[in-house]
C-alpha cells in the first residue's frame, strides 16, 4: 500500500534553519501500526530515499497522534544562497512514492 | 495600580489561584488579524492578551537587513486592533518578536507605529520595549569561554562568524517580560522573545503551575493551527490548577484531543521536549480530554528546571548582492542535454570573465522540472514537456552577478550541444530583461545556544508613557 494512501498529513518543516522535519500523520491505528512497523521508515530507509547519510536522520514514533516524525540535517542552512525551499516545506517529495 | 498587581488581586487569593484566562490576538502579527475572532475574544474578558510577530523562518534576509515580511499599513492596522482591545478592557498585551526578526532595527519600526497609534486615538498607558540585539563581542567573549554551542546541524560558532553577521538577537524567555511588568509595563513590545514566553510570562509570576502553563503556551501561540480546521483566529487558554482549556474563538473551528496533541509535532524535531531558556518541559505523560466536542482540556506537562540559563543565538551575515536569471525552455533536445549545457555554460563564463574563486561570484542553476525544488537522488522517469531554469548569482556587488548572468545568459541561448536543431534560441526568456536584481543575500551564520547568567544585562527594558 502506498504511504499517501495511509496518511492523512505528509509535512515537512524547518526546525530552525539547520534541520528538516517531516511529520507523517496516519488515518487511523492499524495504519500507524502498519507505519511504526514498516522497515520502509525506519532511520536507514529514509536516508536511502533522500540519498543521504543515515547518521543524520532521527525517527521519534508519536501515538498521541498517531505520528511518526521524522529529522534530519538541511544540505544549506534556510536561506542561504543556493537554498531551494527557505521554509522546507516541499522537501517530503522523495517519500510520497513509498510502499508500505 | 500596576497592570500585573491588578491581576494578583483578581487572580490570586492565598496559595489559591482563580483560572487564568490568556488570549493569543495573533501568532503572526502583521498577516491580517482575523477581526471576528478577536473580538470575540476580548468579549470572554481575557486577563491578558500575547501576540507573536516573528519567527525565524522566513530566512536570514529580514534578520539581516532589518526589513519587515509584513507590509506596515496591515501591521498598523493589526497592532491598532489588539491595541485598542487590551487598552479598553485595561489588561497587559505582551507583543513578542517585534517586525519579524525582533533586531533592534524591527523593535524601533514597531515602537513607532505603536506610539503613532497611541496619539491617533489618545491612548496613554505604560509601554514598554525590550531590545533582544546581542553585541558581536559578548558573543565572542562567550566562544572564548566555551559557553556556545551549536544548535540543530550547525557547526561549531567561529570567532569570525559572531563578526560577520550584521545583526546577532537572542531569544529571551519570561524573566525580562516578568521585569517588565513588575516595574509598571501596561503594553510590551520586546524583541526576539521565545513564543512561549510572551504566554508564560504573567501565569508564571502569578504562581501557575510552570508545566502545563508553558505547553499551553506553545499551543496557543499559532493562534488556531491546532485547532481543525487550522486557522489563524484567535483562541483562549484557560489556566486551572493544574490542567488547561482550549477554545477558539471562531466558532467554526474545534480543538480535539488528537489535533491539541498532534500540535506538539509542529516545527520541533523531538515532540516531547520544550526547551526554555531556564529549564525544559517534558510531554510525555500529557493528556488531553474532549471537553463539549469543541474544546480539550490538556494535562500531564511537566517541569524540569535547569540550573543553567541559556538562550538561543541568531545572526545573519551579509552575502553580497543577488540578481536572478530567469530562462525556461519546451524543446525536448534542449531538455535533455540541460545538464550538459548548464555544466558547459559555467565553464563558459569562467573562461569570459575569471573564475569564480578569482572574480568573488557564485553561481547555481536550478531546473524546475528536474531538481528545481528538491535535489532528488534519481531523475524523473519522463521527462518533463517544459522546464524553467533559475539562474541565481551572489556576488560582491550587483554589477558583478549581473555580469556573470549575462554572459551565461547568451551562452545558454546559443550554446551548440549534439543534436541540436534550435539555432535561433534554446530557452525562452518570460520577461525582458532576465536578468532580475534581488538586492543584498544574506545567511544564517549563528544558530546556536549560549549560558546567560545575566538575563537583566542582556535584556534591558526601556520604559516611556505614553
Amino acid at each position: 500500500m502506498k504511504l499517501t494512501q495511509l496518511t492523512k498529513v505528509l509535512r515537512r518543516k524547518n526546525a530552525g534553519p539547520s534541520t528538516l522535519t517531516l511529520d507523517l500523520m496516519f488515518i487511523d491505528e492499524p495504519a500507524y501500526r502498519m507505519g511504526t512497523s514498516s522497515g520502509t521508515l525506519s532511520a536507514a530507509a529514509i536516508a536511502g530515499v533522500y540519498g543521504i547519510d543515515p547518521g543524520g536522520v532521527r525517527v521519534v514514533h508519536f501515538p498521541e497522534a498517531l505520528a511518526i516524525k521524522v529529522s534530519m540535517a538541511r544540505r544549506v542552512i534556510a536561506g542561504s544562497p543556493g537554498d531551494r525551499d527557505v521554509y522546507g516545506s516541499q522537501q517530503h517529495g522523495p517519500l510520497l512514492g513509498i510502499e508500505l | 495600580m500596576n497592570a500585573i498587581d491588578r491581576l494578583r488581586g483578581q487572580l490570586c487569593a492565598g496559595t489559591h489561584r482563580r483560572p487564568l484566562r490568556v488570549l493569543c490576538g495573533s501568532g503572526q502579527l502583521g498577516y491580517g488579524i482575523p477581526e471576528k475572532a478577536l473580538q470575540a475574544g476580548f468579549e470572554r474578558e481575557p486577563h491578558f492578551v500575547g501576540c507573536d510577530m516573528g519567527s525565524i523562518d522566513p530566512g536570514p534576509y529580514y534578520l539581516g537587513s532589518g526589513e519587515m515580511a509584513t507590509s506596515v499599513d496591515v501591521t498598523r492596522r493589526d497592532l491598532e486592533l489588539v491595541l485598542l482591545g487590551s487598552r479598553r478592557a485595561n489588561i497587559p498585551l505582551l507583543i513578542g518578536t517585534a517586525g519579524t526578526a525582533g533586531s533592534d532595527l524591527h523593535l524601533e519600526r514597531v515602537v513607532q507605529l505603536v506610539r503613532n497609534i497611541a496619539k491617533a486615538h489618545d491612548l496613554h498607558f505604560n509601554l514598554a520595549q525590550i531590545p533582544a540585539d546581542i553585541a558581536a563581542e559578548v558573543v565572542v567573549e562567550a566562544i572564548e569561554g566555551q559557553r556556545v554551542r551549536p544548535l540543530g546541524h550547525m557547526p561549531e560558532l567561529t570567532r569570525d562568524d559572531a563578526l560577520a553577521c550584521k545583526a546577532i538577537v537572542g531569544q529571551m524567555g519570561v524573566e525580562p517580560f516578568q521585569r517588565a511588568l513588575e516595574e509598571g509595563a501596561d503594553v510590551i513590545i520586546a524583541g526576539r522573545a521565545c513564543d512561549t514566553a510572551i504566554f508564560s510570562a504573567i501565569p508564571l509570576m502569578l504562581g501557575y503551575a510552570v508545566g502545563p502553563s508553558v505547553h499551553m503556551a506553545k499551543i496557543i501561540e499559532c493562534s488556531s493551527l491546532c485547532c481543525v480546521p487550522g486557522g489563524g483566529d484567535a483562541i483562549m487558554g484557560t489556566i486551572e490548577g493544574e490542567t488547561f482549556i482550549l477554545e477558539c474563538m471562531n466558532p467554526e473551528r474545534i480543538v480535539t484531543p488528537m489535533s491539541a496533541a498532534a500540535h506538539s509535532l509542529y516545527e520541533e524535531a523531538d515532540p516531547y521536549v520544550i526547551h526554555e531558556p531556564d529549564g525544559v518541559v517534558m510531554l510525555n505523560d500529557v493528556r488531553f480530554e474532549d471537553l463539549d466536542g469543541r474544546c480539550v482540556r490538556g494535562s500531564g506537562a511537566k517541569w524540569d528546571a535547569s540550573p543553567v540559563h541559556t538562550i538561543k543565538l541568531e545572526g545573519a551575515a551579509y552575502e553580497g548582492e543577488r540578481v536572478l536569471l530567469l530562462a525556461a525552455a519546451a524543446d525536448p533536445n534542449v531538455i535533455s542535454s540541460l545538464d550538459e549545457i548548464l555544466h558547459a555554460l559555467q565553464e563558459r563564463v569562467a573562461v569570459t570573465i575569471g573564475s569564480a574563486n578569482t572574480v568573488g561570484y557564485r553561481l547555481w542553476f536550478r531546473k524546475y522540472g528536474f531538481d528545481g525544488v528538491v535535489d532528488w537522488p534519481d531523475q524523473p522517469k519522463v521527462s518533463p514537456r517544459e522546464v524553467f531554469i533559475l539562474g541565481e548569482c551572489v556576488a560582491a556587488t550587483s554589477q558583478i552577478a549581473s555580469m556573470v548572468l549575462g554572459v551565461a545568459k547568451q551562452n545558454l541561448l546559443h550554446y551548440g550541444f549534439e543534436g541540436r536543431t534550435t539555432t535561433a534560441g534554446n530557452v525562452a526568456f518570460p520577461i525582458t530583461p532576465p536578468e532580475v536584481k534581488a538586492g543584498a543575500a544574506y545567511r544564517f551564520r549563528v544558530f546556536h545556544v549560549m549560558d546567560a547568567p545575566d538575563m537583566k544585562a542582556l535584556f534591558p527594558v526601556i520604559h516611556e508613557k505614553l
